[in-house]
């Protein structure tokens, strides 16, 4: 068996601000890497800085020290080989659904015919066809994340970033999105290659990776990476499962 | 196919077509699994503490997913049945076959979809709500009209622009 | 739509109703008005011209502003002032600069009029922009940059739809404004050479020139039609549309990165400096203080009279500063500018006196807009059959009403004197009331239903019911309707205190007819330039030293949380 091809390397990464001349120290010397067939969870309780730590993955923060590579070259806000997912969907209100899936195609100049097959196919795979003309006003919590899955899914990305994906829906419709995108994960026909996603929650994160990244707060600081071995699907009534999640809230608290 | 089938639904149907308005795709999905993942049953107050949601908030998902045959409610105990068994392991495009077939055969749906191929045009959102009215009630109409045009999307039987509140029929794709 | 139907019938009925007025009064008047709907079309397109441009200007600057922080931290103190001050005062100036350009080509003044109406229009529209773009929620911008959308795409999928919302609602703001400068604008004089460019307005004007009694009713009656057809047809419309590109605010985080801009928070704040200069200024308001800090001590438990002691105190601080500061500008003034024109020892007294006049007008304003917004903001039914009758006053600006106050006050009052000043303060008032009316409305309406129905199932009614419920949930749209009422208002002064009404012209003294004198008779440019900066100064006084702290303190305590 080769090696996996490495995608992100974060290489100490530091980042603290300054007010009054006070130095705060949001996150300390993170360090990880991540590579094809990845799904890396990195949770944390509030103030451990991860969706700032997100932010600087994806190349839309500058870190204080440190840096992130992607490929090999420093991150870029506008990599297409990387798309986000955003907890408040983070939809265009003046946008269909298709044209918010094309969004990113849009910005690529990927010419018109191929652009709506592109968005057609990939708001097939999340189940909104059907809804291909809605504004987002008329959508559901859950559809509207499905939107934003597949925008990012359409420019057809290496890594995929999820900040909190499930955070703003009610508990069920957040269950049966996890599910979906774990069938969309396994699929291999479709993007990407990795994801890396942040979450506060505990037993989303043991549910979803087979990587788990654990903060502590104020600063954000690795407490541990923990490898998820259990067999999917997972489930969450089973002892093992349990398992993993006790020993990360006793890292935690 | 039956034909129109407006008067063979008793009422109390339109109502059950109501009770779905209240529920979205994925909360309904979610429930079962819910279920599924207590073992296929349950009573409702281990999965509504399971799920962390009030028998407010349940109660109307529940409603809809009885009604779209997809659990059995008795006593207090919710158990799946074959069709959600079906459902659970089908694909995200497998699904919305299934629930085609439930939501196509329901008169109030087949009502409108009627109403459109006979006019063979697309109709206007006045005249279903108007239509609706008649036998819902002009109260409950403009929320019937809602879930109509939300699971007539969903299930790619209904094609409907907000900007011209225009209803027209698909055909689904595959 | 019925309601589209029911609107055109509407206007049409004001324009019939003009015409048969015109019809009856006078032949001739009504061959006139043959060439009004002409005369309509020339004064639209001056504003929508004008419109344009500030539109243009509007998303370049707030664009500007909210991308560049740099930038931004002199371009919004300079909005800020911009906005805040009388343009209309600095008119003269620049139909003298535009008619010297185009040689005294009829071009030129119709730059002149045009870069009028834009002065009057633009500014608030930039703020939009700028509130707009800065307050894009965050994620709504991280999704637009990892994406990929940068340069014009940015601007077309991102920028300009977040923007829409609150450009239209300050558009409508801004015609309203434009009509206002634009009726003041069409016939000006500068010396002894007049300039007048045809249009409603100068119909209007030349009517109340001549005396002409019945052209000024067919001519308000055009111009109403006129504004209320834009209203229902393109502005109501859009303000519709724009609903479509709110944010929805019930998703996630929706801070914003940059502070919402704060007028006039870039100029220090001197409480310290109040105090002392009260207690220095002058033996009497020494005395004031020294009773003041005296009353404060003796009420320390009676936080109330403590209050309006402070009200009083800063009404005072206000008048002292108005004297200080133009008698201080008198002094640079004589320092810089050679001898000083005789008539600078005046400008004191004509401030106050404008002032005064203002005051007066805001007054009886307040006094007949806050019960009339009661009633309309709590009966469905009244406001039904209300709101269309004051919409179409309100649709007339004062600048047009000129003539018709004017002929009004003469009625009323036997002296010249007395009737140009009961003119000044109804010309005031025409041009404050509405912002205050439509503001209290919107207030009264913003109150929730479980508050008034609190206040009802204890029982308040009457007077606690006003205390309690009515006035503290109007303050603050009171105070944004005051901020724009008195806004409006010094642009006023310009026209009201100078009217020629009948060969004749009426004025009062004041700043706003010192300017007139200086461009219409004198010629004098030190006094304009003299009585433009202490006007300015007042205005900026004012807002920075009463509006902003009363808002800031409503905002707090006022704050109706949904």
């Amino acid at each position: 068996m080769t090696e996996p091809h490495p995608l992100l390397k974060v290489k100490d990464v530091t980042k603290s601000y300054f007010e009054d001349g006070k130095e705060f120290k949001i996150l300390d010397l993170i360090r990880f890497e991540l590579a094809e067939q990845d799904f890396v969870c990195v949770v944390g309780p509030s103030g451990s800085g991860k969706s700032t730590l997100l932010r600087i993955l994806v190349g839309l923060e500058k870190p204080t020290s440190g840096e992130v590579l992607f490929e090999g070259q420093p991150i870029r806000a506008d990599n297409p080989q990387v798309a986000m997912v955003f907890q408040s969907f983070a939809l265009f209100p003046w946008l269909t659904v298709t044209q918010n899936v094309e969004l990113g195609l849009e910005a690529q100049n990927v010419p018109l015919p191929a652009r709506q097959a592109r968005a057609r196919k990939f708001i097939d795979a999340v189940g909104l066809t059907g809804f291909e003309n809605a504004f987002p006003r008329e959508l559901s919590g859950g559809m509207k994340q499905r939107v934003g899955i597949a925008r990012a899914l359409a420019i057809e990305p290496l890594l995929l970033c999820m900040d909190e994906p499930f955070s703003s829906l009610d508990p069920l419709t957040a269950q049966n999105l996890r599910d979906e995108i774990l069938q969309l994960w396994s699929d291999p026909q479709l993007p990407p290659k990795a994801v890396l996603m942040v979450t506060h929650s505990i037993e989303e994160a043991v549910y979803l990776a087979d990587r788990v990244i654990v903060l502590s707060s104020r600063p954000g600081r690795m407490v541990a990476e923990l490898v998820i071995d259990l067999p999917r699907p997972r489930n969450r009534k089973e002892p093992e499962f349990y398992g993993w999640v006790d020993e990360i809230y006793s890292l935690i608290v | 196919m039956s034909n129109s089938g407006d008067d063979v639904g008793p009422p109390k149907r339109v109502t059950d077509f109501h009770s779905i308005s209240k529920a979205s795709v994925g909360q309904i999905l979610g429930l079962v699994e819910a279920v599924d993942e207590a073992g296929g049953t349950a009573d409702v107050a281990t999965i509504s503490s399971e799920v962390d949601m009030d028998i407010d908030r349940l109660g109307p998902i529940l409603a809809a997913a009885e009604f779209l045959g997809l659990l059995e409610v008795e006593d207090g105990d919710v158990r799946m049945t074959d069709l959600s068994r079906k459902l659970l392991s089908a694909s995200v495009r497998e699904r919305k076959s299934i629930v085609r077939g439930i939501i196509d055969d329901l008169p109030v749906f087949r009502r409108v979809t009627e109403m459109a191929r006979v006019a063979g045009r697309p109709l206007d959102r006045r005249e279903i709500v108007d239509a609706l009215a008649a036998s819902v009630g002009s109260h409950q109409a403009e929320e019937v009209f809602k879930a109509l045009v939300y699971w007539g999307r969903y299930v790619e039987l209904v094609r409907y622009d907000s900007e011209s509140e225009l209803l027209s029929l698909r055909t689904p794709s595959k | 739509m019925r309601g589209r139907r029911r609107a055109l019938r509407f206007v049409a009925g004001i324009l019939v109703f003009a015409g048969i007025v015109a019809a009856i009064a006078s032949p001739q008047a009504a061959l006139k008005a043959l060439q009004l709907p002409l005369f309509a079309l020339f004064s639209t397109s001056r504003m929508v011209a004008a419109y344009l441009i500030g539109l243009v200007f509007a998303i370049a600057y707030g664009h500007t502003a909210a991308t560049n922080r740099r930038a931004a931290l002199i371009m919004l103190p300079i909005l800020d002032v911009l906005q805040s001050i009388p343009i209309l005062a600095f008119f003269p100036a620049a139909l003298l600069f535009f008619v010297v350009t185009f040689q005294g080509s009829a071009i030129g003044i119709e730059f002149a009029v045009v870069f009028l109406i834009f002065t009057s229009m633009a500014w608030n529209m930039a703020f939009g922009v700028y509130e707009s773009l800065t307050t894009i929620p965050q994620d709504l911008e991280a999704a637009g940059s990892s994406f990929g959308l940068t340069g014009w795409l940015r601007f077309r999928l991102l920028e300009f739809p977040a923007a829409i919302p609150k450009l239209v609602y300050n558009s409508i703001l801004s015609w309203t404004n434009g009509w206002f400068f634009l009726v003041a604008s069409e016939v000006f004089q500068v010396g002894s050479s007049k300039f007048a460019r045809p249009g409603l307005g100068a119909f209007i004007a030349d009517a109340g020139r001549n005396g002409d009694v019945a052209s000024i009713a067919v001519g308000l009656g055009v111009l109403a039609a006129v504004v209320l057809a834009l209203d229902f047809f393109v502005w109501r419309p859009l303000s519709v549309w724009s609903e479509r590109f709110r944010m929805d605010t019930a998703s996630g985080r929706e801070l914003a990165k940059v502070p919402r801009y704060e007028p006039f928070r870039w100029m220090p704040r001197f409480p310290a400096v109040r105090r002392t200069i009260i207690a220095r200024a002058h033996p009497a308001t020494q005395a004031y203080h020294r009773a003041s800090v005296r009353l404060d001590r003796a009420y320390a438990s009676h936080p109330n009279v403590v209050r309006d002691v402070r009200v009083v105190d800063l009404g005072l601080f206000v008048i002292v500063l108005l004297l200080v500061v133009t008698t201080g500008l008198i002094g640079l003034g004589q320092l810089f500018l050679r001898p000083l024109p005789p008539e600078a020892v005046g400008l004191p007294w004509a401030a106050l006196l404008s002032f005064s006049r203002l005051l007066l007008s805001y007054g009886i304003a307040l006094g007949w807009t806050i019960p009339v917004a009661v009633v309309l903001g709590e009966s469905e039914r009244v406001s039904r059959y209300l709101t269309p009758a004051l919409e179409i006053f309100a649709s007339l600006p004062a600048t047009a009403l000129l003539p018709v106050i004017l002929g009004f006050s003469l009625a009323v009052v036997g002296s010249t004197g007395g009737a140009a000043q009961l003119a000044a303060i109804l010309i005031g008032l025409f041009s404050m009331q509405w912002y205050l009316l439509f503001n209290l409305v919107a207030g009264v309406r913003s109150i929730p239903q479980d508050l008034r129905e609190a206040a009802r199932s204890f029982g308040l009614r009457g007077r606690p019911y006003w205390r309690r419920l009515l006035l503290p949930a109007m303050t603050p749209s009171l105070l944004t309707g005051s901020i724009t009422a008195w806004g409006a208002g010094w642009n006023a002064l310009i026209v009201s205190e100078y009217i020629e009404y009948a060969q004749r012209p009426y004025t009062v003294t004041g700043l706003g007819s010192l300017i007139n004198q200086a461009v219409l008779v004198t010629g004098d440019t030190e006094v304009l330039l003299l009585t433009i900066l202490t006007m300015i100064v007042v205005v900026l006084a004012m807002n920075k030293l009463l509006w902003r702290p009363l808002l800031k303190r409503a905002a707090i305590r006022y704050r109706l949380e949904v």
